[in-house]
């Protein structure tokens, strides 16, 4: 393996106890904190950041001090929230560094909470995450006792309070404004834009909403400098990148790979290629929402913004999922409308009566009762749907069918030529498919 | 000002105007849509008035965009039109179509809007709907229907901002969203049929007005709510003699677009089996004519007693016998009669409609010891137009030794001891006037023709001044209108007889306070 050297938000990952403070503080922590407190203006932290070239992680990939800079001067009430709402099938990533590295989410938690003045910050973990609730509320205690949460910061002068909260479990609640309004006890659902958070959010108070993987990348563009994070990734996509890989690779699970890196080589020296026996069909890039690759697409592309962009899809939030040959793809795509259909939040409509229409279209399909007309009544609804909701979920839900029909139609024209029923190689889609 | 190009028209708009009413003014009909209610808070989920704006990437909802200097906003282009029958395709997948038996059949927003903006074969088979529980009851009001809503969610933001009661929620999410209330919740608020009428499908609807008529069976008229002193804009909606529902009407400085529940069954009293029918003197039956040689037989009045439930014209009609023939012997009734609980929305303590009107006309009221006073004092005929005191039993003791002529409509304690008893129109039957709490003087509208032996006020009250020898009596609405302004002074200036469908408040110089609503 030739990738530690871009180990750097995954660095502590392996390393014992690293949740605890002071591991943390023995490797260097919460020096970035120290240093913010002391030396740097609001102004010089925001531009730093800035000037890295961070992107939110979540998946929209919104320069992070842009956002902060949205800010107004001249509010009293601002706050910030850490969205530690993973939920995106395929993504697995914050959970790692909340697991592992609890401590450098919070310190880039405090420094963000700082730089744009907030009173409050929220980490609001997603509910099925409940032993990390735990982890991660241990972690702000001791942050607490440590002087680095609470009142006058290090004799700062500057307070901020941590409140870790446990969502109920709603993908949807991922979204920022969902998540806003979780956090204020109501139903989860987004709220229409304009007014944005970073103007009229929590309370209706100034609010800037980041992801987990994004707080986390702070600590070190301070300590380093924004020059030191640029060495890593492209001009546009800059820094390294947490991937979390799934499917059927010599070595799945958490990369940490500079932005930029060819698939090509990701997918070989990274991780070893396909597992003995399978052989490669497509990929999904970024979590489920984006569009497919097929296999001889992704062996063209590189990884960052821009260049799968280029290709067509998303790096989203780095949930890649490797798709073997033998997978049927119809079969793939009803699990994921059942999944978008399930999770939709319902209030608006072409998105609360669209994922259920394409679930119950892609379910007659593999019942072998689907007939040609079904594949355009797909791309009908699908145009219905996109670019129309207040949130991007309904996308989310488009992307993936579109795709999927676009370059494997056969398949599906085969299981409506067959009229046989598809026989399903998972339990749990011959479950969900009742 | 913001100046907009919207389809081609160069329009400009005060800063802050919603491009959704840019763009109704701009078409000449308002963009499709369901969750959009000016009265409401904007939700922006039916993703209906989707338009397209210059410099923007994607299509945007006007309900949620105001109007900016410059812009260029297209509404009738291949692209809003598609996304307008698409989304609308949507609304309509799970929706069963039961128009057959659907009360809102004929005023439905989906039957409208697929008609303008759908009009496309159905993509959906029957089996495949996703379907909720019908006919609920919610409430003594209203009734839902699960499986006709679209989930506008005007109704959970009317409980929640307007009544601030917050009966209804949307429960459970995406195609398993279903509108209600509260397990153990009632949607039992004084106003809660506005939801009915807000609700653009045929989900919330009027348990009273349930299966009873076709609405395209219905005629409307304009009128006011008679039962307060608030006198909230009306519309009745009838067909042949029968009234089957009140609607409210809209005037910003009164009601708004709201009205309570109680003034909706107002129309219920018009058909009351107690309604007074025919013409009877000393307790028979009697014809017209008859009745009028025994009023003459009687003599002239002696005291005239009008009611705050007449209207304006009644009133001044009332005070012109009694200045002329009884000394200006004339009253309005109890002061504490017809009061009952107010709210801070619309409802008023006072359950007249025209009390200001009677003062207008110079008819005090007076205590119930002060009236008996008065009744005693009379040695002639007493006419009483419509007053029942409230049913204050003293006051009928009183009246027992005296000779009443009494006009009114229902049976009560007055009608069973008068000596004569015109029976004359109600409020839907004729027109008139109310001057409601803030003075504001409005023109309500016959709908319904009266009883067969029953008389028009205004003209049994004129062929009684005859009757008595008056002279310059009116001969017909105007000229009674005419004389409104003549015999009172604070009218001097106003033109009953062009009154605004509005009201107008008479030398309303300063501002008009009257948006109670």
């Amino acid at each position: 393996m030739t990738n530690n050297q871009y180990k750097i938000l995954s660095r502590r990952f392996d390393r014992n106890d690293a949740h605890n403070i002071s591991v943390y503080e023995a490797d260097g922590g919460y020096v970035g904190l120290k240093k913010v407190l002391s030396h740097m203006s609001r102004e010089q932290v925001i531009a730093e950041v800035k000037e890295s070239g961070l992107r939110g992680r979540g998946g929209a990939g919104f320069p992070a001090g842009v956002k902060w800079g949205f800010v107004p001067e001249d509010v009293e009430d601002i706050y910030f929230m850490v969205n530690a709402d993973e939920s995106e099938p395929g993504t697995f990533k914050d959970r790692f560094l909340l697991d592992y590295d609890p401590h450098m989410v919070i310190e880039g938690s405090i420094i963000s909470s700082w730089a744009v003045r907030a009173k409050l910050c929220v980490i609001y973990i997603r509910g099925e995450f409940g032993w990390l609730v735990d982890r991660v509320q241990a972690a702000v205690d001791q942050a607490y006792a440590a002087g680095y949460l609470g009142e006058n910061i290090q004799g700062s002068g500057y307070t901020l309070n941590m409140i870790v909260h446990k969502g109920a479990g709603a993908y949807i609640c991922g979204e920022e404004t969902g998540l806003i309004n979780s956090v204020e006890g109501r139903k989860g659902q987004p709220r229409l834009k304009p007014p944005f958070p970073a103007v009229c959010g929590f309370l209706d108070k100034p609010t800037i909403v980041n992801n987990v993987e994004t707080v986390a990348s702070v600590p070190d563009i301070i300590i380093d400098g924004a020059s030191e994070y640029r060495k890593h990734g492209t001009e546009k996509s800059a820094g390294t990148k947490l991937f979390s890989v799934s499917g059927p690779v010599k070595n799945p699970g958490i990369h940490e790979i500079p932005l930029g890196l060819p698939f090509n080589e990701f997918f070989h020296e990274w991780l070893g290629g396909m597992a003995d026996g399978e052989e490669l069909k497509a990929v999904i890039m970024g979590g489920s929402s984006v569009p497919v690759l097929t296999a001889e697409e992704a062996m063209e592309t590189n990884l960052d913004y821009e260049s799968l962009a280029e290709a067509g899809t998303m790096l989203g939030s780095g949930g890649m999922i490797i798709i073997p040959e033998r997978c049927d793809m119809v079969e793939l795509i009803q699990v994921l409308m059942h999944f978008y259909w399930d999770e939709s939040c319902g209030q608006c409509t072409p998105c609360r009566e669209g994922t259920g229409w394409l679930h119950r279209i892609v379910k007659k399909l593999r019942k072998g009762e689907g007939t040609l007309e079904d594949l355009d009544l797909i791309e009908n609804v699908c145009e219905g749907m996109a670019g129309l909701t207040i949130c991007p979920l309904s996308d989310a839900a488009v992307m993936p069918i579109i795709s999927f029909l676009e370059k494997y139609r056969p398949e599906f024209e085969a299981l409506i030529q067959n009229e046989k029923e598809s026989i399903s190689s998972s339990r749990w889609a011959r479950e969900i498919r009742s | 000002m913001a100046k907009v190009v919207i389809d081609g028209k160069e329009l400009e708009f005060p800063d802050g105007t919603l491009l959704f009413d840019a763009c109704k003014e701009a078409r000449g009909e308002p963009l499709p849509h369901f969750c959009y209610h000016p009265d409401l808070p904007i939700a922006g989920v039916c993703r209906l008035c989707q338009v397209e704006i210059e410099g923007m990437p994607k299509l945007t909802i006007a309900c949620n965009t105001h109007v900016r200097d410059g812009m260029v906003v297209h509404t009738r282009t291949e692209k809003v039109i598609k996304a307008h029958k698409q989304i609308l395709e949507l609304h309509l997948i799970n929706h069963p179509v039961d128009c057959p038996i659907c009360d809102q059949a004929g005023e439905c927003g989906l039957q409208d809007q697929y008609m303008n903006y759908g009009l496309y074969e159905t993509n959906v088979c029957k089996d495949d709907k996703v379907t909720n529980p019908k006919a609920v009851v919610i409430g003594p009001e209203v009734i839902l229907d699960k499986d006709r809503c679209v989930l506008c969610s005007r109704c959970v933001r009317f409980c929640r901002t307007v009544t601030k009661t917050g009966e209804m929620g949307i429960f459970n999410r995406g195609d398993k969203a279903e509108i209600g209330t509260a397990p153990g919740v009632e949607l039992n608020n004084p106003y809660s049929v506005n939801v009915v009428d807000i609700c653009p499908v045929g989900a919330l609807t009027s348990r009273d007005f349930r299966f009873k008529k076709r609405v395209w069976m219905l005629k409307s008229v304009d009128s006011i709510c008679p039962g307060c002193a608030t006198g909230c804009n009306i519309r009745l909606d009838f067909e042949a003699d029968s009234i089957f529902r009140i609607k409210p009407r809209y005037n910003e400085d009164v009601n708004g677009r709201w009205m309570c529940d109680s003034g909706r069954k107002e129309y219920k009293s018009v058909a009351a089996e107690d309604r007074l029918k025919v013409p009877t003197a000393n307790g028979s039956e009697v014809d017209w004519p008859t009745l009028f040689n025994e009023i003459r037989e009687f003599g002239k009045p002696g005291l005239v007693i009008t009611s705050p439930h007449n209207s304006l014209e009644e009133q001044v009609l009332g005070q012109f016998i009694a200045s002329e023939i009884c000394g200006g012997n004339i009253s309005s009734g109890l002061s504490d009669s017809f009061k009952g609980n107010a709210d801070d929305m619309l409802v008023d303590a006072d359950k007249t409609p025209n009390r200001t009107g009677a003062g207008l006309a110079g008819a005090k009221e007076y205590s119930a010891a002060e009236l008996i006073e008065k009744i005693k004092a009379v040695d002639a005929p007493i006419l009483i137009h419509s007053n029942d005191f409230d049913g204050n039993s003293e006051i009928s003791t009183t009246l027992d030794a005296k000779t009443v002529i009494y006009l009114g409509t229902h049976e009560n304690e007055i009608s069973k001891q008068a000596a004569i008893v015109a029976p004359v129109s109600c409020w839907a039957e004729k027109d008139g006037s109310f001057v409601n709490k803030h003075n504001r003087v409005q023109l309500f509208k016959r709908a319904v023709a009266r009883p067969v032996a029953a008389s028009e006020d205004w003209r049994l009250l004129a062929d009684l001044m005859r009757l008595w020898g008056l002279s310059d009596v009116p001969e017909s609405m105007p000229a009674v209108r005419r004389l409104v302004s003549v015999r009172v002074s604070e009218l001097s200036n106003f033109d009953m007889n062009a009154i605004a469908i509005n009201g107008e408040i008479p030398g309303a110089a300063e501002p008009d306070d009257g948006g109670e609503g």
